[in-house]
């Protein structure tokens, strides 16, 4: 890889848009889309959810397949109000996506925040990274 | 009534004017509804949190920008990907007068719910319409 000056959000940007691009996967139109991180010790999903009621979101980790299904719904406003735009979907959603690594599924964890799920589930002990010593001979 | 969701890419948009950051821009999902009283718009920004963000109203351009917090993504290496990350950005022209001393924003579970009351004066003139 090329060096690349500036910060490494905006270099995360360019590896997320050159995935994105030679990716044409089964999953469009699928929702929530998701993102798989590798984090070392851990794998990392994310999916930007926003407005989703927590109670309302589900998320299931078995062996090495997770599955995030819970609705979107919004509340009527009282008043009666005309719409302008309405763009924001709601609904119902479910997503299943097998992991390659084996994973520790009893210690996965989730977290929404700012309305964005991260599900961190951690790798399998034989599936980690392991830092051999090097002996000299 | 329940109906599964289709995901519809995101929007890439240029960076706003006064952005001082590099890196992405989205165009955001909105809702905009008008009850008697104020306008109300609702604004999906996902990963955006209160010091990311700059609402302004100039006249009677709105903008709405937001930036993620990015540390969240220190350390991780992407293996699938299926959205990019970045900032959110959208501008409207608003077509009533807002009373911008009551205007109203909260940012909760990364939606921006924004309330411009109308101003008195735009209250009148909008029952002389309805009832001329």
């Amino acid at each position: 890889m090329l060096t690349s000056y500036g910060d490494p959000f905006a270099r995360l940007q360019q590896e997320l848009e050159r995935m994105l691009s030679s990716f044409e996967g089964p999953f469009a139109g699928a929702y929530p889309p998701l993102n798989v991180f590798d984090a070392g010790e851990e794998v990392v999903i994310k999916a930007e959810l926003p407005g989703v009621d927590p109670a309302k979101l589900d998320v299931e980790v078995r062996d090495n397949t997770v599955t995030i299904k819970g609705e979107r719904t919004f509340d009527t406003p009282e008043e009666k109000a005309a719409f302008h735009r309405r763009e924001r979907l709601d609904g119902e959603f479910r997503r299943v996506i097998r992991l390659p690594a084996r994973l520790e599924s009893a210690e996965a964890k989730a977290e929404y925040k700012h309305g964005v799920l991260t599900v961190r589930i951690p790798k399998a002990k034989e599936a980690r990274p392991r830092r051999l010593q090097v002996e000299a001979a | 009534m329940a109906h599964d969701i289709e995901a519809k890419p995101k929007q890439k948009v240029d960076r706003p004017d006064e952005s001082t950051r590099p890196g992405l821009f989205f165009q955001p999902a909105v809702d905009i509804l008008e009850t008697p009283a104020e306008l109300v718009v609702l604004t999906d920004m996902p990963g955006v949190t209160p010091e990311g963000l700059n609402v302004r109203l100039e006249g009677d351009v709105l903008t709405i920008d937001g930036q993620p917090k990015s540390d969240e993504y220190d350390g991780l290496k992407p293996l699938h990907v299926e959205y990019n990350v970045g900032g959110f950005h959208r501008r409207f022209t608003l077509g009533e007068t807002v009373d911008r001393d009551a205007i109203k924003a909260e940012l909760r579970n990364g939606v921006l719910r924004l309330r411009l009351p109308k101003a008195e004066r735009a209250k009148a003139r909008r029952i002389e319409v309805l009832s001329s």
